[in-house]
């Protein structure tokens, strides 16, 4: 098999990889903010329930999480799983990517000097105008490298989707490498991943630098 | 009267730390707060303003209570909704300025004045323009306050409560984060709007200025206003001990 052969055979599992990536992003970046607020809820059984989510997504492989959102149905309740195989794939890395957003989200709301939300206070300000006029856009600033982190870590944790036998980059990569007896397919994959968190990085310094205006 | 603040008292966890403070502020007038380290004067302030809330007393703004103690002997405020009127009597200049870093400085002037008091743009441009020039700033309107000096970074902080248009404006020891050498630019900003007759209160280690600018000097010791009065009187012949003593310390 040529390498050109392997490229095309290999595109559409790159494609998947990014379906699970962008998917992932457009999920897990806004559920964080809410995983964030809720765990500063004023209801204690709330705040507890965010902080068992988060130390259990955080707490265990999401290999495995993946595992049980997609047979944890099948053995708890007996349900037909047949199609399921995509949504559990999604679910599982938002709900994991929200946990770890979420707990950068705090850190970076916490670090906000309680003078701005005084000051926003003074002058009038609501709740609701404090913190997205004042707050989050001091947080954004400020937790940009470690989100830049996380999604560079997202990028080559997609490659976990062939615990579930899903076609993505990694899972077709092993397939031709075992029947091509070559190891080339990897080397194929590992510059994909490359480029693509190239890319991921060269985009997020571009953001970080949109907001440089300001100290 | 503009401000008045009745039996006040607050406490943290236990410790008092205002025990039945009166006092009242008219038009035009302007006082000082002096007092040791611990004795409660930004305690009060943040009282005045809401950012605490009391225990028990009253307090009024231009003659309407927006907190007061019940039959239950508990201090009890008006509605969230109610307070908010009540915010855009009064200002504050706090020690470490808190501009909002992500806005220009002219930003930082108009976007309460936009957003929370519904002005239109042309009028907050206007009234934020004329602040920054009394203040000699305006060539900073495009800048950023991480560029500015902290004594042009106070004066925007009282360029922007000034911008609400309120009828008194709190300092809490508006220069004691800055440099020696830029207190002095601050302090005359506050000066010129004694002049014009801007209702203050100030809270300050800064006697000479006290003296010079303010109609009253109150002096607070453990929570409690131990005296006051005439600026003259206070400095030059104080009537308690623990005001001589006070004194004696700033007396070289
Ligand atoms: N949020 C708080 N929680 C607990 N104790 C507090 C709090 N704020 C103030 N205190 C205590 O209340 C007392 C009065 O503090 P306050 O800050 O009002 O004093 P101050 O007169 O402004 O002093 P300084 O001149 O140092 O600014 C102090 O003993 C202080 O430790
Ligand atoms: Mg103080």
């Amino acid at each position: 098999m040529s390498i050109t052969t392997m490229l095309v055979t290999m595109s559409d599992g790159m494609l998947k990889t990014f379906g699970i990536f962008f998917l992932t992003l457009l999920g897990a970046l806004p559920l964080g903010m809410v995983v964030a607020l809720l765990k500063k809820s004023r209801f204690l059984v709330v705040r507890g329930i965010v902080g068992i989510y988060i130390s259990v997504v955080r707490g265990t492989p999401l290999m495995l999480q993946l595992l049980a959102w997609y047979f944890g149905p099948y053995y708890l309740f007996g349900w037909e799983i047949g199609g399921w195989r995509y949504p559990a794939i999604i679910v599982g890395f938002v709900l994991n990517y929200a946990a770890y957003f979420a707990e950068i989200y705090r850190g970076g709301i916490e670090s906000i000097p309680v003078g701005q939300y005084e000051a926003a206070e003074v002058l009038g300000y609501s709740h609701t105008q404090t913190f997205m006029r004042i707050i989050l856009p001091q947080v954004i600033k400020r937790i940009m490298p470690a989100i830049t982190n996380e999604i560079i870590t997202l990028v080559k944790d997609t490659s976990l989707a062939f615990t579930l036998a899903y076609q993505e980059v990694f899972s077709i990569a092993k397939q031709i490498a075992a029947s091509q007896t070559s190891f080339m397919p990897f080397v194929i994959a590992g510059v994909f991943y490359f480029v693509a968190n190239y890319l991921v990085e060269f985009v997020m310094k571009r953001i970080e630098k949109s907001m440089d205006y300001y100290k | 009267m503009i401000l008045e603040m009745n039996n006040i008292q607050k406490q943290f966890d236990g410790l008092e730390v205002l025990k039945d403070i009166s006092f009242g502020v008219d038009s035009g007038e302007v006082v000082s707060i002096i007092g040791p380290s611990g004795s409660g004067k930004s305690t009060l302030l943040r009282c005045a303003t809401f950012l605490e809330t009391i225990d028990g007393g009253e307090i009024k703004y231009m003659g309407k209570a927006a907190a007061h103690t019940n039959a239950q002997g508990k201090a009890e405020y008006v509605t969230a909704k109610e307070l908010r009127q009540f915010r855009s009597y009064y200002g504050l200049v706090f020690q470490q300025f808190n501009l909002f870093p992500h806005y220009s400085i002219l930003k930082n002037l108009i976007d309460a004045p936009i957003r929370v008091q519904k002005r239109s743009r042309e009028e907050a441009m206007d009234t934020a323009m004329d602040l920054l020039r009394k203040m000699g700033i305006d060539s900073k309107a495009d800048a950023y306050p991480f560029q500015l000096s902290g004594g042009q970074q106070q004066r925007v902080a009282i360029a922007r409560a000034l911008a609400m248009k309120p009828e008194i404006l709190f300092f809490d020891e508006p220069t004691s984060a800055l440099d020696p050498e830029l207190t002095g630019e601050v302090l005359k900003v506050i000066k010129q709007l004694a002049e014009e007759k801007m209702t203050m209160v100030v809270v300050t280690h800064e006697m000479a200025f006290a003296k010079a600018v303010s109609n009253r000097v109150i002096f607070m010791d453990g929570g409690v206003i131990v005296e006051q009065g005439d600026p003259h009187d206070v400095f030059d012949n104080p009537q308690e001990e623990r005001t001589k003593r006070f004194l004696s310390v700033f007396d070289r």
